[in-house]
C-alpha cells in the first residue's frame, strides 16, 4: 500500500499540470460559450448565433459559389485532403521502400513535415502567385492563363488544400514507412511464391496489414485538418471574401479582431467536441487490438 | 570566517537590489517598421539617448500581432514594451479598460495639426502621443515612363479613364495600375480615395461615425459606378503582394501604383517620382502613427518622457529621413525636397483620417477581405457593399 502511494507522488506533478493547462482552460471554455460577453446565462443563445452566421455557413454560397462559410470549407478540406494524404502517403512509402536513393528521396518529401507552418503559408503564397509562383507558370504550360491562385474564391481554398498536402503527406509516408517494416518478409515471399500479383499482394497483404497504421494516420490528419489555421492565417487570411475562411481563423476573428471571447469560446468547444467524437472510438479500438 | 563571506554575499546582493544601483533602465518602443523604415526610426531614437542619457530598446511587431499579444498580457498586467506604436482605435479602446497611461499635460495639444489628437482622446483626457503621418495622396508614377509614352496626368474623370486606356495598350504593361495586397489595406487605400473624391469628404466622416450606410446611394454608387467599371475593364491588376508590386511597378510592368508618401523612401530614384490625385479629388487621407505608454510599464515618468520626445522633437529628426510628414509644428526646411511636393498636395483639400485604421476592429479585417473580391469579381459588387454593411451594424 505504501509503495503504491510512493508510487502514486510520482503521478502528482504531471495531474497537476494537466490540470491547470488542460482541463481547467478546457471547462472555464466550455463553461464561458454559455455566457454572453456581458456576463449573462445565455445557455445554446451563443451557439444559435455562431452558427447561424454566414461566416460560419453561407447557404448563397450554394448557388453563387465560394464562400460557403467556414463550417462548410472544413468539411471540403476533410474530404480532399484526409483520404489523398493517407493514399500519398502509402504510395510514397510503398514506392520508395525498395528504390534505391529512396531514403534520399523521402527526405526530400519529409522537408515540408519539418517546414513550419507559417513559412509554409508564406511559401504557398508565393508558389500561386501569378507573377512568381511556380504552379500558375507550369498550368501555363497548359494553356491557362497565369493568375493568383490564391487571390480568386474559386481556386484559393483547393490551393490551400492543395499546398497543405505538401505540408502534411510526409506525416503519413513516415508512418507508413514504419508500418510497413513491421510486415515480415516471409509473408511476400510466400505470396509471391504462390503467384500473386504486385496489385494483388498490395491490395490483399499490404493493405490490411497496415490498417493499425491508417487508423493513426486518419485520425491525426483529421485533427490536424479540423484545427488547421497557420497556413491560411499567412497566405489568405480566410479571404478573399472569406472563400478560404475555416473554423480556428474564424475563432480568432472572434477573439482577437471582435474581442469576443464568448463567440471564440463556442467555435472552440464545437472543434473539441467534434475532435472527441472522431478520436473517442480510434482509442478504443487501439485499447480493443491491445 | 565563513559566516562573516557569507553575511557580505548578502549585503553585497542586497546593495545590488536597491533601486539606486540596479542596472541602467532601458526603455522598449515598439513598432512595425522594419528594413528601411526601421532605418529611418532610429535616428530618432539615438536622439532621445543622447539628450537623456536613458537607454532604448527597440523590438519589432506587427499591428496585427500585437493585436492578438496586448490584450492577453494586459489582462496578466504587464507589458512586452513601454512604448507602443498601435492603431488609434486599438488605444482608445484599452485605454477605457484601464491599460494606458494618462499623457495628458505632457505634450501641447495646441503645437499639433488641429484634430490629429482627437482619436486618443477621452473624457478629456490625452491618452496616447500623434507621431508623424502618412499622406495617401494618390497615384504615382514614373516621369521618366510617362514622357517616354507621351502620357500626361489626366484632369478629369473621364481623361483617367482615357489614361488608363492608355496605358493597357502599351506593349510590356501587364495592367494601367498596380495593386498592391498587404493584409489587405493598399486595396483599402484606394478605396477611401475613390469615396473621398466622388462622395466626398463627409460621407468619410460619416461612414467612420456609422451616420451614412454602405449601402447608401452615394456610397455604393462610387463602387458601382467608379471601382467596379474599372475593375471589369482590366485596369486594375490583381492583388499582389505590395513590396513586390512596387518592383514590378517601377520596372515598367504597370503603369500607376497607389501607395503613401511613405513610397519616397523606398524607391531607386524619388526624383522621378510624380503623383496625382484622381480628379476632383476634395479630401486627402493623412494617417498619422499613434503611440502610448501601457500602465504596466516599469517606468512610467520615463517612459512618458520618451513618448513626448517622440511626439516633438522626435518627429523633426523623422522627417528628416523622408516619407514622413510631420503633425507637429516642424520647418518645412527639415523636409527632404520630394516630401514637401507631397505636403503641398495636402493644400486645397480636407485631411482625412484613415477610414479603416479609425474604425478598426472586425470590421477592418472584413473590409480589407471584402476589397480582395471585389477585385478578382466586380460582378460581386452589391454583395460586398452589403456585407460591408452587415459587419457595420
Amino acid at each position: 500500500m505504501g509503495q503504491a502511494r510512493g508510487r502514486a507522488l510520482f503521478f502528482v506533478p504531471a495531474l497537476a499540470l494537466l490540470a491547470i493547462f488542460v482541463v481547467y482552460p478546457v471547462i472555464n471554455t466550455v463553461w464561458l460559450s454559455f455566457f454572453t460577453p456581458e456576463g449573462e446565462f445565455a445557455l445554446l443563445k451563443n451557439y444559435a448565433d455562431v452558427l447561424s452566421e454566414p461566416e460560419m455557413f453561407d447557404s448563397r454560397g450554394f448557388e453563387r459559389g465560394f464562400p460557403y462559410g467556414a463550417l462548410i470549407h472544413n468539411v471540403i478540406w476533410i474530404v480532399l485532403h484526409l483520404p489523398l494524404t493517407v493514399m500519398l502517403g502509402l504510395v510514397f512509402a510503398v514506392i520508395l521502400r525498395d528504390v534505391k536513393g529512396g531514403a534520399i528521396v523521402k527526405s526530400i518529401v519529409f522537408l515540408g513535415m519539418v517546414t513550419p507552418m507559417v513559412v509554409g503559408g508564406i511559401i504557398l503564397r508565393f508558389l500561386f502567385d501569378g507573377n512568381v509562383g511556380i504552379v500558375p507558370s507550369v498550368l501555363a504550360l497548359f494553356g491557362f492563363t497565369p493568375r493568383t491562385l490564391t487571390a480568386y474564391p474559386d481556386t484559393a481554398l483547393f490551393s490551400l488544400i492543395a499546398g497543405s498536402l505538401w505540408l502534411w503527406t510526409p506525416f503519413s509516408m513516415v508512418l507508413y514507412s514504419a508500418g510497413l517494416e513491421t510486415i515480415p518478409d516471409f509473408v511476400y515471399e510466400a505470396a509471391v511464391i504462390d503467384g500473386a500479383s504486385p496489385w494483388r499482394i498490395f491490395f490483399n497483404i499490404t493493405v490490411p496489414l497496415l490498417r493499425p497504421v491508417t487508423g493513426v494516420v486518419i485520425t491525426m490528419t483529421f485533427l490536424w485538418v479540423l484545427k488547421i489555421f497557420d497556413i491560411v492565417f499567412v497566405a489568405t487570411m480566410g479571404g478573399p471574401g472569406g472563400a478560404s475562411n475555416v473554423l480556428a481563423l474564424q475563432m480568432y476573428m472572434y477573439a482577437f479582431r471582435q474581442f469576443n471571447p464568448n463567440a471564440a469560446a463556442v467555435v472552440a468547444t464545437f472543434l473539441m467536441i467534434v475532435a472527441l467524437v472522431v478520436s473517442i472510438p480510434t482509442f478504443k479500438a487501439a485499447g480493443g487490438e491491445e | 570566517m565563513k559566516r562573516k563571506i557569507v553575511a557580505l554575499l548578502i549585503l553585497a546582493i542586497a546593495i545590488c537590489s536597491l533601486p539606486g544601483a540596479a542596472a541602467e533602465k532601458k526603455l522598449t518602443v515598439i513598432s512595425g517598421w522594419s528594413g528601411p523604415e526601421m532605418d529611418a526610426f532610429m535616428p530618432v531614437l539615438k536622439a532621445f539617448e543622447k539628450e537623456t542619457g536613458i537607454k532604448v530598446d527597440y523590438q519589432i511587431y506587427r499591428a496585427e500581432d500585437l493585436a492578438v499579444l496586448l490584450p492577453a498580457q494586459f489582462n496578466a498586467k504587464t507589458t512586452p514594451g513601454d512604448v507602443i506604436y498601435m492603431w488609434s482605435w486599438f488605444i482608445a479602446k484599452h485605454a477605457q479598460d484601464g491599460h494606458v497611461l494618462d499623457i495628458t499635460g505632457k505634450i501641447n495639444e495646441a503645437d499639433f495639426i488641429p484634430g490629429s489628437l482627437d482619436p486618443v482622446k477621452l473624457n478629456n483626457k490625452l491618452w496616447g502621443g500623434v507621431y508623424t503621418g502618412k499622406v495617401k495622396p494618390g497615384f504615382w508614377y514614373r516621369k521618366s515612363f510617362f514622357e517616354k509614352h507621351g502620357l500626361s496626368v489626366p484632369a478629369t474623370w473621364d481623361e483617367f479613364v482615357e489614361l488608363c486606356g492608355k496605358l493597357k495598350k502599351i506593349s510590356g504593361v501587364k495592367a494601367p495600375i498596380a495593386s498592391g495586397n498587404g493584409v489587405g489595406w493598399p486595396l483599402s487605400d484606394i478605396t477611401e480615395h475613390f469615396i473621398a473624391t466622388y462622395a466626398g469628404p463627409d460621407v468619410t466622416h460619416g461612414l467612420i461615425n456609422k451616420k451614412i450606410k454602405w449601402t447608401d446611394p452615394v456610397v455604393k454608387s462610387v463602387f458601382t459606378e467608379r471601382l467596379a467599371p474599372l475593375l471589369k475593364a482590366g485596369y486594375f491588376s490583381e492583388p499582389i503582394e505590395w513590396t513586390m508590386a512596387l518592383d514590378l511597378w517601377w520596372r515598367g510592368d504597370y503603369g500607376l501604383f497607389f501607395m503613401g508618401s511613405w513610397i519616397t523612401g523606398m524607391v531607386d530614384n524619388p526624383d522621378d517620382l510624380g503623383v496625382f490625385s484622381l480628379p476632383g479629388c476634395k479630401g486627402i487621407v493623412f494617417a498619422p502613427d499613434y503611440a502610448f505608454v501601457p500602465a504596466y510599464t516599469k517606468y512610467p515618468a520615463e517612459a512618458r518622457q520618451l513618448l513626448a520626445f517622440l511626439a516633438t522633437r522626435g518627429q523633426e529628426v523623422q522627417v528628416a529621413t523622408g516619407g514622413h510628414i510631420a503633425t507637429y509644428r516642424v520647418p518645412l526646411s527639415a523636409y527632404p525636397p520630394v516630401d514637401r511636393g507631397v505636403a503641398s498636395l495636402l493644400k486645397g483639400t480636407v485631411a482625412l483620417p484613415d477610414l479603416d485604421d479609425t474604425i478598426g476592429g472586425e470590421w477592418q479585417a472584413a473590409f480589407w477581405d471584402q476589397l480582395k473580391l471585389l477585385w478578382v469579381s466586380p460582378g460581386r459588387v452589391d454583395e460586398v457593399v452589403d456585407n460591408l454593411q452587415r459587419k457595420a451594424d
